[in-house]
């Protein structure tokens, strides 16, 4: 194997790459991922955390009051976040349909401590961004109401559960784990699947565009053209996956152990990119290297995640910064696992080599 | 009858040569592959997905407590003695201590507070679903009833609503008063069967139900009946996810026809159907044909599977021919497998958020329907929806993949289909081939007509990235977005004239053709505007978009002033001048649009 070779195939692909500004495409996809996903981010957390954003928490919303009194209403007095009217049930409906109220609530005439619940009838308008804040807002009362209820009602319970005192109401947190725990992981690996699926492209194109034969009448090996394309394709992934990271770091999302997530999915990706080759080298067809590839990328990823301590949950324990020792036992069974490969691809190759060579 | 047998003819030798292919080479491993499938999806469904197993790191001093904890993968739980608890609580993202728990200070602390709570929460639901007593143990239940408002996207949009009125008077209602029936002060179902479904709900856990039960209750069988800690707006989870399961099949499929376009261009192995005397529509048409019927069967197969109803390929439809028509024409402009690769990931990006990111709103907000999906999500639920809702959200889809079809079929050609140029390029050749060299001005005029759904897709594509942003920005963003978007595409037909004939844009064509785009992109736009008028267009946003329409002049006026500026740019300082006229087109374009929202604010 003669590293020159190598860098000579994959200076090529890159000015490939190049050429075909699918480089500029990859970029552009990048940012929109990433405009997308800060898109989704901060319209779930206004919707489900509303006073995450200023302008909705200085608000009081107006609730219209109906039916008989109870310790509901003074906690609704009491929040900030309401101003409460006492009325008939018919107008103050009529008055949330021309949206002067942000919601309307029934009590009915049911003793705290009866044996039926309290069923309290809560209107709001549909298909509105403000029910849903009001919803939210109104939940935290309820749950205080229900508390006292419970404890109202706390002697015909025959088992309490374990106390556990939590601090109070705080914001924030609430996205944490979708951001950490499938975002980054995600979005850092997508650079490998894309790298595995851009080998078999390599690979098949010059089966396809029979430009073959002209490549390995250099002085070329066919063994060394493979690894070159493999190169090529492993290069982009740091490079890629960087560009998440800096993506996510600019979005104001902090992530931990940079380098040794960079480490982590530059090895990993190695296998996939390693069996995109060899599905490419059987079936020399794009169509069908590509629908075998994906089907089989299916099943080692499912099957990598039912496993405990896997690469990608190693991803999420880096950026959040919880992995230890195990990080070097996942990467050596990594390295381990691509050195088993690249002695397989290494052996086909050359089989395939002596192939064109005689034939 | 002609085109009809050939089409069939197409259609099957397509079916053959792609059944043949596939079953030589790939029909055994895929069996093994599909075997394989199963057994790892029933090992995953046995173990658990452990993406985010150890996140958290716990302290406790109880072992029960350590327990309940220890119970989800993703805390790491230690038991110490308080003391020492006490001393290292900041090497944990929480402690409990005597039953009490801290969190530091940390947003992983936070979070992990937040999934204690939840936690804590799931564990306390499983005792009290034991009790006897069921009215004990959740004594307060909530009747959710939604109204409708007669007032809608103008004042919802950003969740806003009209006041202004002193605190300490009860609001009076302007319009008539229904009288609203009293609410009955009783459950309308028994307690075993909210039992049944509080245990159903306390079981469900799982990856996925991990961030619904953050996000929604599930639809659950006990209707608008709700404990307070169910209470959270409606997001329809659930429907999102069986959303994939639709869509998926037809990426996957669009990808075969995507590559059987492409190798009838690899080594011009397609220059012998184009030489029999089958016109370009038929080749297009029959070797459509056999991926649309898979994708309506897929669908339809789908469709009964989830029991759901056959209602939902309608709003499905659509969004198949988008597919297909994207699939082929990326299949005809790529050169080189990567190439297509990357074009076809970007697309089905673009495509999916699209489609999945409004329908995440479908209960919330009229913005939703621009998907034809909410579509689907609505009939999952069990909502009506009216023909306007789906003229509103198919139209864009129908009409684009009809314009893509027939800009494929024009260019499906020798000297277009194995050309080398590179991409940009090649789609403006595209663009050439389909405009009529005898009537330029007129196919001006279609160019721009048929260029607004493009133009309103991209531009609604816009509303929903900057409709979250505060207030100010995103009507900003969207004000020069818009604006930008639509000079660009309407000098793309001037630029493709000027570039086929460098002596077409004389001072006279130059007037004609900048009149034949302004009047083409403002007839086009009133079209569409008849067909989808509605919530989106009378907002605020709707009003930068598809300003005014009452007045017809001054648009028009707009329109050729925006395309006039781009056009002498390129007549007096050719290419290079291009970008910079497109820049002062949008700059103008912007001052006209502010002057006349605030005109409008005033």
């Amino acid at each position: 194997m003669n590293p020159r070779h190598l860098s000579i195939i994959a200076k090529k692909e890159f000015r490939g790459l190049l050429n075909e500004r699918t480089i500029l495409l990859a970029v552009l996809l990048q940012l929109f991922i990433a405009m997308f996903s800060s898109f989704l981010m901060v319209g779930l957390t206004s919707m489900y955390d509303p006073s995450s954003l200023s302008k909705y928490s200085r608000f009081r919303y107006s609730i219209g009051y109906c039916g008989n009194d109870s310790a509901l209403r003074e906690y609704l007095e009491k929040s900030p976040d309401f101003n409460v009217y006492g009325m008939e049930l018919s107008p103050a409906v009529a008055s949330l349909k021309e949206r002067k109220l942000a919601a309307v609530i029934y009590v009915p005439d049911t003793a705290p401590d009866a044996v039926d619940p309290v069923k309290i009838t809560l209107y709001t308008l549909q298909n509105d961004l403000q029910s849903a804040i009001v919803n939210v807002k109104l939940r935290d009362i309820f749950l205080n109401y229900e508390k006292d209820l419970r404890t109202i009602r706390g002697a015909r319970l025959t088992e309490q559960p374990l106390p556990l005192q939590l601090p109070a109401k705080r914001s924030g947190g609430d996205f944490y784990e979708f951001v950490y725990g499938l975002l980054i992981p995600l979005l850092v690996f997508m650079p490998a699947i894309i790298a595995s699926a851009l080998v078999i492209d390599l690979i098949t194109e010059e089966y396809q565009h029979e430009t073959l034969e002209t490549l390995i009448s250099t002085p070329i090996t066919f063994s060394e053209m493979v690894w070159g394309k493999v190169l090529a394709c492993e290069l982009l992934v740091p490079v890629q996956a960087g560009a998440w990271l800096f993506l996510l770091m600019v979005n104001g999302i902090a992530i931990e152990n940079v380098p040794s997530i960079l480490l982590q999915v530059t090895l990993t990706s190695f296998l996939l990119i390693l069996l995109g080759a060899l599905t490419a080298l059987h079936y020399r067809e794009r169509t069908a290297a590509q629908f075998i590839f994906s089907t089989a990328l299916v099943v080692v990823i499912l099957f990598t995640l039912a496993l405990p301590a896997n690469p990608l949950n190693l991803l999420t324990r880096l950026a959040v910064g919880t992995a230890g020792m195990e990080q070097w036992i996942v990467l050596a069974g990594v390295i381990g696992t691509g050195a088993l490969l690249s002695v397989a691809t290494q052996h086909y190759a050359e089989k395939i080599g002596r192939e064109h060579h005689t034939g | 009858m002609g085109a009809i047998a050939d089409i069939t003819t197409i259609a099957r030798w397509e079916v053959k040569r792609t059944v043949t292919q596939m079953s030589r080479a790939t029909l055994p491993l895929a069996i093994v592959l599909f075997i394989l499938l199963i057994l790892v999806t029933g090992f995953a469904a046995k173990s658990g997905m452990h993406l985010q197993d150890g996140m958290y790191e716990a302290g406790v001093d109880d072992p029960a407590i350590a327990r309940l904890l220890a119970s989800d993968n993703r805390f790491s739980v230690y038991q110490l003695d308080s003391e020492k608890l006490m001393q290292n609580r900041q090497a944990f993202d929480i402690v409990v201590i005597q039953g009490t728990v801290y969190g530091s200070g940390s947003e992983r602390g936070r979070s992990a507070l937040k999934t204690v709570e939840r936690d804590y929460a799931k564990y306390t639901n499983r005792v009290f679903n034991r009790q006897d007593d069921l009215y004990a143990a959740y004594p307060l239940w909530i009747d959710l009833e939604s109204v409708k408002s007669e007032l809608d996207f103008l004042s919802t949009q950003s969740g806003q609503y009209i006041s202004g009125r002193p605190r300490s008077v009860a609001p009076v209602p302007e319009g008539e008063v229904l009288t609203i029936p009293t609410p009955s002060p009783t459950l309308a179902i028994s307690k075993e069967e909210l039992r049944a479904e509080l245990t159903r709900s306390e079981a469900a856990n799982s990856q996925i139900t991990r961030y619904t039960e953050m996000l929604s209750s599930s639809d659950s069988a006990l209707g608008t009946f709700k404990t307070p800690s169910q209470l959270s707006p409606p997001l329809p989870f659930d429907s999102i996810i069986l959303i994939f399961v639709f869509i998926f099949p037809l990426y996957f499929t669009s990808q075969f026809f995507m590559m059987s376009i492409m190798n009838e261009r690899i080594e011009r192995k397609g220059e012998v159907l184009l030489s029999t005397p089958v016109k370009a529509g038929s080749i297009i048409t029959g070797k459509a044909l056999p991926y649309l019927l898979g994708m309506l069967a897929i669908s339809a197969t789908l469709t009964v599977y989830l029991r759901a109803s056959l209602l939902i390929m309608l709003p499905l439809i659509p969004v198949i021919f988008f597919f297909l028509a994207n699939a082929l024409i990326i299949g005809m402009v790529s050169r080189s497998f990567k190439e297509l690769s990357f074009i076809s990931i970007f697309f089905s990006t673009v495509a999916t958020s699209y489609l999945f990111f409004p329908s995440i709103f479908a209960n919330v907000h009229v913005i939703s329907l621009i998907s034809p999906l909410t579509l689907i999500i609505l009939t999952l639920q069990g909502t009506a929806y009216t023909a306007g809702d789906y003229l509103f959200s198919t139209s864009l889809f129908w009409i684009t993949s009809a314009v893509l079809f027939f800009v494929a079929v024009t260019n499906f050609k020798d000297e277009r289909l194995f050309s080398e140029s590179s991409l940009i390029p090649r789609i403006l050749g595209f663009i050439e081939e389909s405009m009529s060299k005898k009537h330029p001005f007129f196919s001006t005029f279609l160019l721009n007509g048929f260029a607004i759904p493009f133009v309103f897709m991209v531009q609604l594509m816009c509303l929903v990235l900057f409709f979250n942003l505060p207030m100010p920005y995103s009507l900003i963003l969207l004000l020069v977005f818009a604006a930008g978007i639509e000079e660009l595409v309407k000098s793309v037909g001037i630029f493709v004239l000027s570039a086929q004939d460098h002596t077409f844009l004389t001072a006279k064509n130059l007037v004609f053709a900048c009149a034949a785009t302004a009047i083409g992109f403002l007839t086009g736009e009133k079209l569409l505007l008849l067909i989808t008028l509605s919530q989106i267009t009378e907002s605020v946003f709707g009003s930068i978009l598809f300003l005014s329409l009452g007045v017809l002049w001054l648009p028009l006026l707009l329109h050729f002033a925006g395309v006039f500026i781009v056009a002498c740019a390129l007549k007096f300082g050719g290419r290079k001048w291009f970008v910079p006229g497109i820049f002062a087109a949008t700059v103008i374009h912007c001052l006209y649009n502010l002057y006349f929202i605030l005109g409008w604010l005033r």
